[in-house]
């Protein structure tokens, strides 16, 4: 009975067929389109002698496009972390004319090139442009620089930020509201000691989302970047350009760097997000 | 009073869902809303809370008028039907939210809480999140949660709703101890009636936003006035019956004594018939009780303390009954009986039965059925179908007669009709030309009153109310109240200033004080509340002016004398696209 039950424990039994043919699928599809490529990058960098690796890895203009990359994407999450929860807040809570309209405007970053939000951003924030010229009075200069960087990640990582929060938001109940307020709280107080708690782990989620897909974005950023070595050089870009040189080493080693710093940051995101979790349990 | 209801009126969208209540609740009294789903008593006790606002009226709390402060600081507790518990704080956050907020010191917080967890028997579940308690568990939580900053009111929001029969029992025997124990005034929103008898110092019965009826749970069952309280309190068989010099009478046997003043014509009731109160023989002569018929029991249920049957009623007594489910059909009657009763007696299905009833109620309501009228039995079928009087004949539980034949006064003065056709109930005429000479003639005929329709009538949102001459005041007022407990509408009564003379040389003396009378009357003898408008000139002018003014109105139309329907009503009667219902100064109030 006991060998029954420990074999039966991996293999749940389900109305739906094909458990094995489902399982062998996926980690056949895991393996060939995720693992096997970065296994294969690994390798590449691998390959390099250790200094060589370290002078690629390493240079003033490697270590430069980092800070950049990481940091512009981590103000950027954060940017989003605050509007795009202003965005949920006001599409799921108040109806206004021109909701759905919005509602649909948020996912076109998902469908347009990302070349094309690039040019379109440049286009505003240049010095001439629409929004640019009036910056530029106030000795603001965003295009071809760090700002612009960002504010093309923001544009980015916008979507996953709302749609994470949205479905979060509209779950929260009304009547814990409704109950907080009987209770003599204050609208401040509801909205920090209920509301927030309550969709904090889905913020995080969006902030983590945000977050990956800023630091690998590449189209939009290298029209506004201007791409100055040492400036405005993202590191998605420095490895195009050692490509672009037959330095396919060199290349793998700057990807190793993003993927270690990458999984460090997801991880990272996801460790506070299960402290959190315990934190909300536990005794403000 | 520790919570006075003024008029409460709150619409949605156009319709009120509630409509006009008002209530009166004692210092620790556990009052109990009852009502279907829909009926506004959720609403109402939101309004309450404070979380709704109200269109009309006034809420004062322990004599402090609150109904424009907030949800905040109106001090009450309330526990919502699926607990709204704070999910991320412990059972301890969740108890002390309310002293957090109000700065209690943290060992006056710890004080309370042990004692309220206590209270609501959940000792040492203080570190519990509410995902690890069960759900009644959790709704005892919600209960401690809604104490905890002392309300004056406690107010819960079908409590029980989502939790299963066991656990629901014993929540409702802490909720009532704590009640006691707290002697706070409580208000329980339920839509169970078993649920409202246990907990209840008295039920107030909602439906279509109208506080219908209140008092003790004993006399609400025993006694209730309208046939809804009758049929949603429990299980009732509802019956036309005839009410005569002779006494109360369910086909042509006698079930009550005569009353003391008999009426003086005969007149069709509606009586109730509690399943317990039918008495089963195997012969007529072997009944202690009444004997009301015949029948074949159809179907058997035992449910263990008590038998529950359903009797088909031989073809001759069928008619009376109306079934609540479907009025349209011949009924059968449903009988309770107790094991004590099985043994004496036991039947089969299929057996014949005769059936004797001990207790009879009659209702008060002047509106008993409805008889389609028409000069070819297709047209009286046809007028019996109209959607709008299916609707209401289905929410009053009654049923929609016919009856073929010439209604006009030339044929059929001089021969009163036979004794069934005696009691129409209310008479349903399409609209005609000649409506002003039928309906005197119908009202002659014994209707309780005449319902006009034209085709295509529709439901009502405004009932308008106006009579000619005080001695219809009464009727009026009855079958008005009696009507709109079935419809969701608003009450208005339409009086009018004569300029100068009325047409008809008489001025009415003292107008303002005949209304004022007539408001109070409508409100303490039905419950009914009425907004009051006033034209100036001819009332039939006046009325038919508002009835053009918009679509979904209905008149109810009080006269004394049939003269006038003929008189100044004529042209009202014959134009109107609106729904009419005529009602006389009965005789026997004469």
């Amino acid at each position: 009975m006991a060998t029954v039950a420990a074999r039966r424990s991996f293999l749940q039994p389900s109305v739906l067929p094909g458990f094995g043919l489902t399982f062998g699928f996926t980690t056949f599809f895991l393996s060939a389109i995720v693992l096997l490529p970065l296994v294969a990058l690994v390798l590449k960098a691998g390959s390099m002698n250790p200094h060589d690796f370290v002078r690629v890895a390493l240079s003033a203009r490697a270590l430069a496009s980092y800070r950049l990359s990481f940091g512009a994407a981590l103000l950027a999450a954060g940017i989003n972390l605050v509007f795009g929860f202003i965005v949920a807040w006001s599409l799921v809570r108040y109806d206004f004319p021109g909701r759905k309209l919005i509602d649909a405007l948020i996912d076109l970053p998902f469908a347009l090139p990302t070349a094309v939000s690039g040019i379109a951003l440049t286009t505003v924030f240049a010095q001439n442009g629409w929004i640019g010229r009036y910056l530029a009075l106030a000795g603001i200069k965003v295009a071809y620089t760090w700002i612009g960087v960002v504010i093309a990640l923001v544009l980015i990582g916008m979507p996953f930020m709302v749609r994470t929060v949205q479905p979060a938001l509209a779950e929260v109940q009304r009547e814990l509201e409704d109950a907080a307020e009987i209770l003599g709280a204050g609208r401040f107080h509801t909205f920090r000691r209920i509301i927030l708690p309550t969709v904090l782990p889905a913020m995080l989620t969006g902030f983590a989302m945000a977050f990956a897909r800023a630091v690998g974005e590449y189209g939009s950023v290298i029209f506004i970047a201007g791409n100055l070595p040492l400036k405005t050089e993202i590191t998605p870009l420095l490895i195009v350009i050692r490509l672009d040189e037959f330095d396919v080493p060199g290349a793998a080693a700057l990807g190793f760097v993003m993927l270690v710093f990458s999984f460090l940051g997801l991880l990272a995101i996801n460790l506070l997000q299960a402290w959190g979790r315990r934190r909300m349990v536990a005794r403000r | 009073m520790s919570i006075t209801l003024d008029q409460i009126t709150k619409h949605y969208q156009g319709t009120p869902v509630v409509n006009d209540v008002s209530i009166d609740i004692g210092d620790g009294e556990f009052f109990v809303l009852l009502g279907p789903s829909g009926s506004g008593k959720s609403t109402l006790l939101r309004a309450i809370a404070g979380l709704t606002g109200v269109d009309h009226g006034r809420i004062s709390l322990h004599g402090r008028d609150v109904t424009h402060l907030s949800a905040r600081a109106r001090g009450v507790g309330l526990v919502f039907q699926n607990y709204a518990l704070f999910r991320h704080m412990t059972v301890a956050d969740n108890i002390e939210f309310a002293l957090r907020v109000r700065r209690v010191k943290a060992a006056e917080r710890r004080r309370r809480r042990a004692e309220l967890l206590r209270l609501v028997a959940l000792p040492g579940m203080d570190d519990r999140l509410p995902a690890q308690l069960s759900g009644g568990q959790q709704q005892r939580v919600a209960v401690a949660r809604a104490l905890a900053h002392e309300p004056e009111v406690l107010l819960l929001d079908e409590p029980f709703g989502a939790l299963d029969a066991k656990i629901r029992e014993e929540l409702r025997r802490t909720i009532r101890q704590v009640q006691r124990e707290l002697g706070i005034t409580t208000i329980l929103v339920t839509h169970d009636q078993e649920e409202a008898f246990a907990l209840a110092d008295r039920i107030g019965v909602m439906n279509l936003g109208r506080l219908l009826e209140v008092g003790r749970p004993e006399n609400l069952y025993a006694r209730p006035a309208t046939r809804f309280v009758a049929t949603f309190l429990g299980a009732a068989n509802l019956l036309l019956a005839r009410q005569t010099a002779a006494g109360t009478l369910l086909g042509s046997t006698p079930v009550i004594a005569p009353a003391v003043s008999p009426p003086a014509r005969d007149h069709e009731v509606v009586a109730v018939l509690r399943p317990e109160e039918i008495e089963l023989a195997p012969a007529r002569e072997a009944l202690a009780s009444n004997w009301l018929g015949a029948g074949s029991v159809e179907q058997l249920l035992y449910g263990g303390a008590t038998e529950r049957m359903r009797i088909r009623l031989a073809e001759a007594q069928a008619g009376r009954v109306v079934s609540a489910e479907n009025p349209q059909q011949p009924a059968m009657l449903e009988v309770t009986r107790t094991e004590h009763e099985r043994r004496l007696f036991p039947v089969q299905p299929g057996q014949t039965v005769h059936l004797g009833v001990r207790r009879l109620h009659v209702l008060a309501t002047p509106l008993s059925s409805f008889t389609a009228c028409a000069p070819t039995l297709e047209e009286a079928q046809e007028l019996s179908r109209q959607p709008w009087l299916t609707e209401l004949a289905t929410r009053m539980k009654t049923r929609v007669g016919v009856r073929a034949g010439s209604n006009n006064p030339a044929a059929a003065t001089g021969a009163p009709a036979a004794d069934a056709a005696a009691c129409l109930g209310v008479a349903v005429i399409s609209a005609t030309t000649q409506a002003h000479a039928t309906i005197p003639n119908l009202l002659q005929q014994g209707a309780e009153a005449v319902l006009l329709l034209p085709p295509g009538a529709l439901p009502p949102s405004r009932v308008l109310i106006h009579w000619a001459g005080e001695d219809a005041r009464r009727a009026t007022l009855a079958v008005s109240a009696s009507l709109l407990r079935h419809v969701a509408a608003e009450a208005v009564y339409v009086g009018t200033q004569p300029d100068g003379h009325a047409p008809d040389g008489t001025r009415r003396p003292g107008g303002l004080r005949a209304l004022l009378d007539a408001r109070s009357e409508a409100r303490s003898m039905h419950g009914l509340e009425m907004r009051t408008e006033f034209g100036s000139g001819d009332a039939a002018t006046e009325l038919t002016r508002r009835l053009e003014s918009a679509p979904g109105q209905l008149l109810v139309l009080g006269i004394c004398d049939p003269a006038d329907l003929e008189g100044r009503f004529a042209a009202l009667l014959a134009q109107t696209h609106s729904a009419v219902l005529v009602v006389q100064s009965t005789v026997r109030d004469a």
